[in-house]
């Protein structure tokens, strides 16, 4: 039996209960489907990963959802701008428990090469970040190595992997 | 017929005539003059491919902001830079030059100078609802003290 | 949800088309006013990217600004990289190497090879056809894999600086890349035979988004689409740079100025650019790749150990940077999307006063709205995806 983060028992009790879960962790680890987010020139490197040199769909992202309805993750690829800012946060407060962020790059883990009044200072400032992928861009290995890790995690507890898990609205975005 | 420096300056004889580094002849007009040059350029001048519109922040104490027009012609395949001076105005040439809608609106949002005439004078790049036009050159850059080891004596760590 | 639109008799639906979509081809939005398919409206809004680059580069050295272009049109990044060295080059008024002249050719070919690809990719996923994703990617691959080995990069290599190249290419890779030049012509052919007789792809692009010469010239329109649409301008043959003029190519162009003939235009594009890359291999001389001048390009690092000079330049160098004399330059250049030009301002000192890029996807967005007026809602994603909009140049 588990407890979920706002307290209460997920009602599942014993060896069965216990399968479930797992059963359940698995499941959701092996079929994480991406959000397409794709924002800048990380964006042109996750769409190598998903093409067939490096094929993302072996590790279960089959499908880049447009929707973020029907997505569990959100691969912010690229830097994000003060007009985007907002829509960033829309998308992914649209987007069902359990999920997850990756701020992919130098630009979406703490805004690169662009130290200045236009950009986000790094995606975290809005949304809690699950794993970071250094690089500008990264290779499609990088962002492979980050899927795994973030499987790895995952499939120990889907419901409570969450990082920083926030149930409150974001920060407030600083406008100059 | 090729662009001379001695041609152009008897065409604009209120303007300046300069060829800079890139060979580019550039003239220059007081503001009141800028419409009536651009239609000189294109229809004249046979230059009317418009290529760009930009500004510069050249820190005078009058005049400050330097308007940078760019064209081209397809028959002498050569450009031509038009520029001129303004504090904070200058006229639309967009009923014109259609293409010049979003320069002017980048250069209004930027750098802050208003285009007379122009048919949706709009911050295109910022939030509707910014404050400031960060390309000039007094408004700093906007960066975040970057979380050093070796500076968290001067900066604390953030 | 319908919007009454009281200045006419019609309801008009308002629609939103991103930033978020799976078609805009990056961060685009459009707001379409529509009555029922038909789009009466198209506002498209841009500065989702806008990313400051212009402003940082008042910030920086003139080589720490070489970075910066690489991200602006990152399907580009070597093209941003000499268009930035050749507006530093003419203010400097130094000579490059013949070798790094070819080189550069060469480089920026295959980034322009590199970049239709994408084009052809993307537009036909756009239009529902997912397998020449796929088939471009592979030789994408191959041209990021050169890329990586001449210089760790794949993407942004910030390999063409003012100056020349940062380093020579090894023979072994240039062997490579001229079995990769011979073996390309089939390869096109292949996304040929999926894409150009098929009959839905033609269906969805042709006679869709028509664009005249005269409209695309009053619009700043450039690159393919303006030679789609009949205008045979090409500044690699109108104002050659790079020595250009030594190449033997030709410059495709289109007759109606539809969907169609910006990819049959691109398409072509790609062959001539195959043809280029094989002529510059021919025709690659030996020398250096970086030019004699110190106080632009530092000395090697053998020298250092000799000359007291050396020293000293490569100090001044690293700590004051590139100093052009003040004065200004552009540099206008083809870039797969249209003229690209950088428009360096400089007082002397080591850090420029403004830098501004004239890139092309910025006017070329602005025909919008004249392309997808008057047509339906389908074809706004075939428009968006045959004009080739980066969103990184765009927005800056």
């Amino acid at each position: 039996m588990e407890i979920t983060p706002d307290g209460k028992s997920d009602g599942k009790t014993g060896a069965p209960g216990y399968l479930l879960s797992r059963l359940e962790d698995w499941a959701r680890e092996s079929s994480i489907w991406p959000v397409t987010f794709g924002l800048a020139c990380c964006a042109i490197e996750m769409m190598a990963t998903g093409a067939s040199r490096f094929d993302m769909a072996r590790f279960g992202s089959e499908l880049f959802r447009a929707s973020p309805r029907q997505a569990d993750l959100m691969i912010v690829a690229g830097r994000v701008s003060q007009k985007m800012a907002p829509v960033l946060r829309e998308i992914y407060d649209q987007m069902p428990e359990p999920k997850w962020v990756i701020a992919m790059g130098d630009c979406a883990s703490c805004s690169g090469v662009f130290n200045n009044y236009a950009l986000i200072q790094g995606v975290d400032k809005i949304v809690p970040v699950d794993v970071y992928v250094p690089g500008c861009p990264p290779t499609p290995d990088a962002l492979l190595d980050s899927l795994i890790k973030l499987k790895e995690r995952v499939a120990l507890d889907s419901r409570s992997a969450r990082h920083g898990a926030q149930t409150t609205p974001g920060v407030g975005i600083a406008r100059g | 017929m090729p662009i001379t420096e001695s041609g152009l300056q008897s065409t604009f004889e209120a303007g300046e005539v300069t060829i800079p580094a890139d060979g580019i002849p550039t003239v220059r007009v007081p503001l009141d003059d800028l419409t009536r040059a651009v239609d000189k350029i294109r229809f004249e001048l046979d230059h009317s491919r418009f290529v760009d519109v930009t500004a510069v922040d050249r820190l005078t104490p009058e005049d400050r902001f330097e308007l940078v027009y760019l064209f081209y012609s397809l028959r002498e395949k050569t450009w031509l830079r038009l520029k001129t001076r303004t504090d904070s105005e200058a006229p639309s040439i967009t009923s014109s030059v259609p293409g010049a809608n979003w320069y002017e609106r980048e250069v209004f949002d930027l750098f802050g100078i208003t285009f007379k005439g122009h048919p949706d004078l709009t911050r295109i790049m910022l939030p509707e609802d910014w404050q400031g036009h960060p390309l000039r050159r007094t408004v700093p850059i906007g960066a975040e003290p970057v979380d050093f080891t070796v500076t968290r004596s001067a900066y604390g760590s953030s | 949800m319908a919007v009454a639109d009281t200045n006419d008799r019609r309801e008009l639906l308002t629609v939103n088309m991103g930033p978020q979509h799976p078609s805009t081809h990056g961060v685009l939005r459009l707001e379409l006013k529509l009555d029922g398919e038909v789009v009466v409206h198209c506002r498209p809004v841009i500065g989702y990217l806008h990313t400051g680059i212009e402003k940082t580069f008042e910030a920086k050295t003139y080589l720490q600004g070489v970075v910066l272009t690489d991200r602006m049109d990152y399907l580009n990044p070597l093209g941003n990289n000499l268009a930035y060295a050749l507006s530093l080059e003419k203010l400097l008024q130094c000579e490059i190497p013949e070798r790094a002249t070819v080189l550069r050719v060469l480089l920026v070919e295959m980034t322009r090879i590199a970049s239709h690809l994408m084009f052809i990719g993307s537009m036909a996923l756009d239009l529902g056809a997912s397998s020449p994703f796929l088939y471009v990617w592979r030789e994408r691959e191959k041209i990021l894999d050169f890329f990586e080995r001449m210089s760790g990069v794949r993407m942004m290599t910030s390999f063409i600086r003012p100056g020349g190249l940062v380093r020579d290419l090894e023979p072994a890779l240039l062997e490579s890349m001229s079995t990769f030049t011979d073996a390309m012509p089939s390869y096109i052919d292949s996304y040929e035979e999926l894409l150009t007789a098929n009959p839905i792809f033609k269906e969805r692009t042709e006679g869709v988004g028509v664009l005249s010469g005269q409209d695309a010239l009053d619009l700043g329109v450039s690159g393919p689409t303006l030679r789609a649409a009949g205008v045979a301008l090409d500044l690699r043959k109108s104002n050659p740079y790079c020595g250009y003029e030594s190449y033997d190519f030709a410059v495709p162009t289109g007759n109606v100025g539809d969907c169609y003939d910006r990819y049959l235009v691109r398409v072509a594009e790609m062959r001539e650019s195959v043809k280029i890359c094989r002529q510059a291999l021919d025709q690659l001389p030996e020398g250096p790749v970086r030019t004699d001048d110190r106080k632009v390009m530092p000395p090697p690092r053998e020298e250092l150990a000799k000359s007291m000079e050396a020293v000293i330049h490569h100090f001044k160098l690293w700590t004051e940077g590139i100093k052009p004399p003040a004065g200004e330059a552009y540099v206008g250049v083809e870039s797969p999307r249209g003229e690209l030009g950088f428009y360096v301002v400089s007082d002397g000192s080591g850090r420029p006063i403004r830098v501004h890029e004239r890139a092309p996807s910025f006017a070329n967005l602005q025909a919008l709205p004249k392309l997808t007026e008057g047509g339906a809602v389908a074809d706004v994603v075939a428009c968006i995806a045959s004009l080739d909009p980066i969103m990184g140049e765009s927005d800056r």
